[in-house]
């Protein structure tokens, strides 16, 4: 399941709607990204995500569709926010469902990688009085 | 065609999208060479090759014919996640 949306979410009530669909998930692998208050030394107030909605939908199908084809899934999970975050918002939840754990685990982190990587977003972040446009490097 | 720009690449052309109807714009050199003559800053950024494409919502690398219908998308290196 895949869902671009502005609003928070819970993350646990999120993964159990799933799970329940899954009797036989053994392992749940999930990150959770959030909007840290410091960055390259600056005090951040908020930041803005800017997304490219259509590609963003179609490179996470795209990307699922990888995931699966290496390892044993019983699901996938992505949910990133976009608009106005505040410090210690939530930002990505990716959940991995799979019978065993090493699946679970290194789905989660190649979706992940991709994700840094590749998803068409853009962290406009806000100090007191300046804002700047970021660049993933990890 | 529909050209769009996201993050500060949209501070340069003041523009979130545009309508580009030119037969002679037939591949993505001549879009290229076309968004650089009309927003002269982009020159420095496709030149460092910081700029990405995608055509309807793919990547992009290579030069590729384009067609009236498509949508182009002009932006950064990504920071979601």
């Amino acid at each position: 399941m895949i869902k671009i949306q502005k609003e928070d979410f819970n993350s646990e009530e999120e993964i159990k709607k799933i799970k329940d669909l899954y009797l036989n998930a053994g392992a749940i692998t999930s990150f959770t990204g959030y909007v840290r208050e410091n960055n390259n030394n600056k005090k951040v107030q908020s930041i803005y995500l800017e997304v490219y909605e259509q590609m963003a939908y179609k490179q996470f199908k795209k990307i699922i569709s990888e995931a699966y084809l290496k390892w044993n899934l019983l699901d996938c999970l992505i949910i990133h926010r976009c608009g106005k975050l505040n410090v210690n918002s939530k930002i990505v939840l990716v959940a991995c469902f799979s019978k065993h754990r090493k699946d679970s685990f290194e789905s989660c982190n190649f979706i992940m990688d991709y994700l840094k990587k590749d998803a068409p977003f853009w962290k406009n972040e806000f100090y007191d009085k300046k804002y700047e446009w970021l660049v993933n490097s990890n | 065609m529909k050209i769009k720009y996201f993050a500060w690449i949209k501070e340069i052309t003041n523009n979130e999208e545009e309508d580009i109807n030119s037969i002679k714009i037939n591949n993505l050199d001549k879009l290229k060479d076309f968004i650089i003559t009309k927003y002269p800053d982009l020159k420095k950024h496709l030149d460092k090759e910081i700029l990405r494409f995608a055509v309807n919502q793919e990547y992009v690398v290579k030069n590729i014919d384009l067609n009236p219908n498509d949508e182009i998308a002009v932006f950064p290196p990504v920071s979601g996640g």
